[in-house]
């Protein structure tokens, strides 16, 4: 019961908290900024509307859509928010998972190259490289986790008592997987400084590219699950950090959305603070986040 | 073991019969599909008594009154039959009506023999149980797909690649040959048993020696090179029996000697990992570098080799660390990769015939849009690079999962074995994510976006022969992913007769196969359900046409697309070091520019260090020599008998 409700809200939530990135911009800037349920007001324009194929395009361009937000919420299914056990979990569920999300890419990746466009082509290329990158960050986290005794499952992570989170005994690690996390949230979610979601020019846009030619209940597909897939990453870091309180599961939950917020709110003050990262930069900057987490993985081996 | 004999005799005929009646090309055909088919069913029946009690048999005979041959079938050769029987029947199907030209029917009836000739050497090689039948049955399938792959002699190109291949497959026979030897003179008998009780020392030369013999016909790298080369040159469904089947008999060679020689040191499964790694991320940058889609999916092989060794690698590392649960993992994830491979690289390779035989091209920056005029083959095509991938709910993410489990279990370990199981992980994740990108850029240059010739323009969907076979292939996969119990049953009853794992069932596995049933399913069923919902949401509503948005450029033309060497440039350039990329570019100078050429070829490191290395070497000192060769017969005679009398004056 407890697990259905938390997954409900989740999805509730996804498309809410990005509205929180929005308002911290909007006050770097100076402005009043748009209204926090402003994903879902899109979201529900989108389903109103019709839509315009390319001629180009197949049945590959319906499919992408529809597998990636599929995708994106088997990936939810799993997650244990605030230590809630999720609905499903079984050994090695990440690995599940995180190939899962690697068929959405497939995916979109296919329906963007499926509409002959040049710009979506480019936009597709640096998608496949940089995912590809982030992956081996993922799994040397996955390596890490294992070694902490998490086991090989999201539940076992970041549910029960045997938690791993920064309070724990190995918490300063965690430090080094915090940041990490971080920047893969921002590496895999075309967020600044690898990609601008808010950038007026198609050469240099990465995922937004990708999206051009989808338009109505299509479109409404990708932004849903581009904010599910954006909130999975976002659990990841707030899980870590959790502070152990044996509280009732309402403060537990509302200690983490909290804690989402605040992962939302420096999304945000990133993008208001740093500027975009020239192309070749980027991998250095996704491997950052490999080197991090492999230095935790050196430091395990004298400890375990 | 009779009724096996049986359906290796079945395949031969259907293998002879077409060349007798060869001037009746259908029927021709027909028998040799009749033939084949019969054959493997009936090979595949036989080998339900293996899978069912566990004994080993065994039939031989003595040949020439000193030559013992031994043909015995226990469960691991039966498991590495299943690919043989299983592919065979489906690409002699794909056949029909790819070999179309009825004045070439000579020679499609010989190309009938030697395919019935490499199915039954294949075959004879894993069953083989001692040391004469199974170099026997080795220089048979050498020779059988040689042959085959000499398929259009005409093309300079083909003998080339035939050559090599033919000097590849000699010396890695000779390599064996040598280790063998070795065994003789140790144990001064030719069964295979004998080699559990050679000395240390002997058996790391006999695991190297045919570890270099059989890495050469695997593909591993750096012994891959006539691969790439000979691979595309045969017809396409012999591509597909080389490069699904044929190599892993150097992963069953490599097996079966591990096996024989019962060594734990720890040396041999760390060679194996190592060896798998750069296989793996090597192989898979090069598919990513390559423009001909034939050569592409050669070098895939290449890297799907490498994953089948990191799996044994795991294994025997579990044998070594005495972790039985990682063995039984890794093993199991390397025999069910083989089965995989051989499915849906079969299938790829059938999909890239199809487009030959539809557009008369290989290079995929000349093709396009093919998925609106060959539907069936681009829905395969599509489904088989999503195996290849890794991805689930097809087969390839189940091998991939038992052996990223293996490794997870070999995170426990200390020090340098810690570090090669971390490694294989990071190595498993980028193969996996290079791959994702590699067949992204097969199917999205070949079947998606507008077609780039007028060939691509004018293709038409390929006969329905070839069509039932990739859709054949394509169920297989589904099937294994979706229900992989009885498939991953099936692999822990051939594991079984090994020593190291012996009495282990499908039960070490724990919930395992049934998860990832569940996952498989449930993201299957999520799709359907997020499929049903837009069909809702789509009621009623308006739908319109157009062009793709060009950013406000007005005349697009197909030749804008992007194309498969921009898409894949910045992956490859970031592994630099280990592959090279080739630029020649002539600048536009004037105002008014002429005509420019703009060529990027991807290298193999590896080919021209060997060239370098070995083959100007000796072809140099070869050319230093060349006065003893003058054709004169009684000289040569002379040479040959002077040797003689200096051997027995040394020896």
């Amino acid at each position: 019961m407890e697990s259905s409700l938390a997954l409900g809200i989740a999805l509730l939530l996804a498309p809410v908290l990005p509205g929180v990135i929005l308002k911290v911009k909007a006050l770097f800037a100076g402005k009043t900024g748009p209204p926090l349920l402003i994903r879902w007001y899109t979201l529900i324009k989108l389903l109103r509307k019709g839509s315009v194929y390319s001629d180009s395009t197949g049945f590959v361009f319906r499919l992408g859509p529809v597998v990636g937000c599929a995708t994106a919420l088997l990936a939810l299914l799993f997650f244990p928010f605030a230590g809630f056990s999720p609905l499903l979990s079984f050994t090695g569920d990440i690995i599940v998972v995180l190939y899962a999300l690697g068929l959405g890419r497939f995916c979109t990746v296919l329906a963007a190259l499926d509409t002959a466009s040049p710009f979506e082509g480019m936009g597709a290329a640096r998608e496949v490289f940089f995912a590809s990158l982030a992956e081996i960050g993922l799994f040397v986290v996955l390596i890490l986790f294992h070694r902490m005794g998490g086991g090989l499952s999201l539940a076992g992570w970041f549910a029960g008592p045997q938690a791993i989170s920064l309070a724990g005994p190995q918490g300063a690690l965690l430090l080094l997987v915090i940041v990490a996390l971080f920047l893969l949230l921002l590496a895999e979610n075309s967020r600044v400084p690898v990609d601008d979601p808010a950038t007026h020019l198609e050469l240099t846009m990465i995922h937004e590219v990708m999206i051009l030619d989808h338009s109505g209940p299509d479109l409404a597909l990708i932004e849903f699950g581009a904010h599910c897939r954006l909130l999975f990453s976002a659990c990841l870091v707030a899980s870590l950090l959790r502070p152990p309180l044996a509280a009732g599961p309402l403060t537990n939950g509302l200690v983490f959305i909290g804690l989402l917020v605040l992962v939302y709110a420096t999304v945000g003050v990133t993008e208001s603070i740093t500027a975009r990262l020239r192309m070749h930069l980027v991998p250095k900057f996704i491997l950052t986040s490999f080197a991090l987490v492999f230095f935790a993985i050196i430091l395990t081996m004298e400890l375990v | 073991m009779h009724l096996l004999l049986l359906a290796l005799a079945l395949i031969l005929v259907g293998g002879v019969l077409p060349l007798i009646v060869h001037r009746w090309f259908r029927l021709a055909k027909l028998l040799h599909l009749i033939g084949v088919t019969a054959g493997c069913l009936t090979g595949l029946v036989a080998l339900q008594a293996v899978w069912r009690q566990p004994e080993t048999l065994t039939t031989g005979w003595s040949w020439l009154g000193f030559c013992p041959l031994v043909l015995s079938l226990d469960s691991v050769t039966a498991l590495f039959l299943l690919p043989v029987l299983l592919v065979a029947p489906v690409l002699a199907l794909y056949a029909y009506h790819y070999l179309d030209k009825p004045a070439a029917a000579w020679r499609t009836a010989v190309s009938a023999l030697c395919f019935s000739l490499l199915v039954v050497a294949m075959a004879l090689v894993t069953l083989a149980g001692n040391m004469v039948t199974f170099a026997i049955a080795w220089e048979l399938m050498s020779i059988a797909s040689w042959c085959l792959v000499l398929y259009d002699f005409e093309r300079a190109e083909t003998r080339r690649a035939g050559t090599t291949y033919f000097l590849f497959t000699q010396t890695g026979a000779l390599l064996i040959l040598a280790a063998f030897g070795l065994v003789y003179q140790a144990t001064g008998s030719l069964a295979f048993d004998g080699m559990a009780a050679l000395p240390a020392g002997i058996k790391s030369m006999v695991f190297f020696l045919t570890l270099a013999g059989f890495g050469s016909k695997a593909g591993i790298l750096p012994l891959h090179i006539w691969l790439p080369h000979a691979h595309p040159a045969a017809p396409s469904h012999i591509s597909a029996l080389l490069s699904g089947v044929m190599i892993k008999m150097g992963i069953y060679g490599i097996f079966r000697i591990y096996l024989l020689l019962g060594d734990p040191t720890p040396l041999f499964p760390q060679t194996i990992l190592l060896l798998g790694m750069a296989s793996g991320i090597l192989g898979v940058v090069h598919a990513l570098g390559k423009h001909d889609l034939k050569r592409l999916l050669a070098y895939s092989s290449i890297e799907n080799i490498g994953i089948i060794l990191l799996g044994l690698g795991l294994g025997m590392l579990g044998i070594t660390v005495g972790n039985r649960l990682m063995a039984a993992f890794g093993f199991a994830g390397a025999l069910l990769h083989v089965l995989n491979h051989a499915l849906f690289k079969s299938l790829l390779f059938l999909g890239a015939g199809a487009v030959l035989h539809a557009t008369g091209t290989r290079q995929l920056d000349q093709l396009g849009g093919l998925l609106r005029t060959m539907p069936v083959t681009g829905r395969t095509f599509l489904a088989g690079s999503a195996a290849i991938a890794g991805l689930p709910p097809l087969n390839g993410f189940v091998s991939e999962f038992l052996i990223y489990y293996a490794a997870f279990q070999g995170l426990s370990l200390g020090g340098g074995n810690l570090l090669l199981c971390l490694f294989t992980i990071v190595s498993l994740a980028l193969i996996g994510g290079l791959a994702s990108a590699c067949f992204t850029k097969v199917v999205g240059m070949v079947f998606l976006g507008e077609p780039r010739t007028e060939h691509a323009r004018q293709a038409t969907e390929v006969g329905p022969s070839m069509r039932a076979a990739m859709v054949l292939l394509t169920l297989a996969c589904l099937v294994i992913g979706l229900w992989p119990e009885p498939v991953l049953r099936l692999i822990f009853a051939g594991l079984r007769d090994m020593a190291p794992l012996a009495g282990i069932t499908v039960d070490a596995l724990g919930p395992i196969p049934a998860n990832l049933a569940l996952g498989a399913r449930l993201l299957l069923a999520l799709v359907l359900l997020v499929a049903l919902g837009r069909r809702l949401l789509y009621r009623g509503k308006v739908i319109g046409r157009g062009p793709t948005w060009g950013c406000g450029y007005s005349r697009p033309t197909s030749r804008m697309q992007y194309t498969g060497a921009s898409y894949a440039r910045s992956m490859v350039e970031f592994h630099r070091p280990f592959v090279r990329v080739r630029t020649e570019a002539e600048p536009l100078t004037r105002i008014f520019p002429a005509p420019a050429v703009w060529e990027s070829r991807v290298e193999d490191a590896a080919e021209i260090g060997l060239t370098r290395g070995l083959v100007e070497p000796v072809l140099r000192i070869a050319a230093r020599l060349h006065w003893i060769q003058h054709g004169r017969i009684q000289l040569y005679i002379a040479y040959i008998v002077l040797t003689i009398v200096v051997l027995l004056l040394t020896v």
